[in-house]
C-alpha cells in the first residue's frame, strides 16, 4: 500500500510501499509538483527498481525548470538501494536522524 | 534447503500478484522467525526478477512458481518458470550508475541491484523443459557495504 500527501510546508509526504503496482499512481502524484521540492521519505519501507525510475523521471522533469527533488527522512536500507543505484549522485539525501 | 521447512507457490504471471507475493514473503518470515530486517530485501529481489519474468516472457506457462526455504541466519528463494526461452540473469550486464542525470533512464536497475543485494545468486536452464530456475540467497551476514 503506499500513500502520497503533501505536508505543512509544501513537502511530498510518502509511506507504504513503492513497488511496480504502485508506480502509475505515484508518478502522477509527482506530475503535480514543480521548483525544488522535498519528499519526506519517513514512512516510506520500501522502493524497487520501478519506483527508482518515478523518482528518475521526476528528477528529470524537474531539473529541467531549475528545480530538483530532495529526499528526507531516508531508512538505512532505503540509503543502500540508493547508493547502489547511483542516486546519491544525483539527488540530495538526507538520512532519517 | 530443508525440503520440510520450504513453502512453495504459485503465481500468475501479472504485476497484480506482487501484492500476494509479499503476503507470502511476509508470512513466512514470521512462521519461521527470519529476521525481519531481511524483508525488504528479499521482496525487492522477488520483485525484480518476477517482475522480469512478466515483462520478458509473456507466452510463458500461465504461473510462476515460488518455494522459499529458511537458510542459516536467512532464507533461500527459488523462482521457477515454465514454457520460456533462456535468459541468465547472472550475465545481465550492469547499469552505469555513473552517468550524469540527463543520461540516466529509467530501467536497467533491477538485475544491477539483485546482484549487488543477495549472498549468492544462481541460475538454471533446461532446453528440453524450456523450464528456468532462479534462486538467491539473503542473510543476515551480508550486509551492505
Amino acid at each position: 500500500m503506499l500513500a502520497m500527501n503533501f505536508g505543512g510546508d509544501g513537502e511530498v509526504v510518502i509511506s507504504g510501499r513503492l513497488d511496480a503496482s504502485q508506480c502509475a499512481a505515484a508518478l502522477a502524484f509527482l506530475e503535480k509538483v514543480n521548483g525544488t521540492v522535498s519528499l519526506d521519505c519517513r514512512g516510506l519501507e520500501y522502493i524497487s527498481s520501478a519506483g527508482l525510475g518515478v523518482l528518475l523521471k521526476t528528477q528529470k522533469r524537474l531539473a529541467g525548470g531549475g528545480g530538483k527533488l530532495r529526499l528526507t527522512g531516508v531508512n538505512r536500507h532505503l540509503e543502500d538501494i540508493f547508493r547502489y543505484s547511483g542516486f546519491d549522485q544525483i539527488f540530495e539525501i538526507e538520512p532519517a536522524p | 534447503m530443508t525440503a520440510t521447512l520450504t513453502a512453495a507457490r504459485s503465481f500468475p504471471r501479472s504485476f497484480d500478484s506482487l501484492e500476494d507475493i509479499f503476503a507470502f514473503t511476509s508470512e513466512f518470515f514470521g512462521r519461521h522467525g527470519v529476521d525481519r530486517d531481511l524483508l525488504p530485501t528479499v521482496d525487492l529481489v522477488l520483485e525484480e526478477l518476477f517482475t522480469n519474468m512478466v515483462k520478458y516472457s509473456p507466452d510463458g506457462a500461465p504461473t510462476i512458481r515460488l518455494e522459499m526455504g529458511p537458510a542459516p541466519d536467512g532464507v533461500e528463494v527459488t523462482l521457477t518458470d515454465y514454457d520460456v526461452d533462456l535468459f541468465d540473469v547472472t550475465e545481465a550486464p550492469d547499469a552505469d550508475i555513473n552517468l550524469p542525470i540527463e543520461a540516466r533512464k529509467p530501467g536497467k536497475l533491477g538485475l544491477h541491484l539483485v546482484r549487488r543485494l543477495v549472498d549468492s545468486l544462481q541460475y538454471e536452464y533446461s532446453t528440453e523443459r524450456r523450464e528456468s530456475r532462479t534462486t538467491f540467497r539473503k542473510t543476515g551476514a551480508r550486509r551492505p557495504a
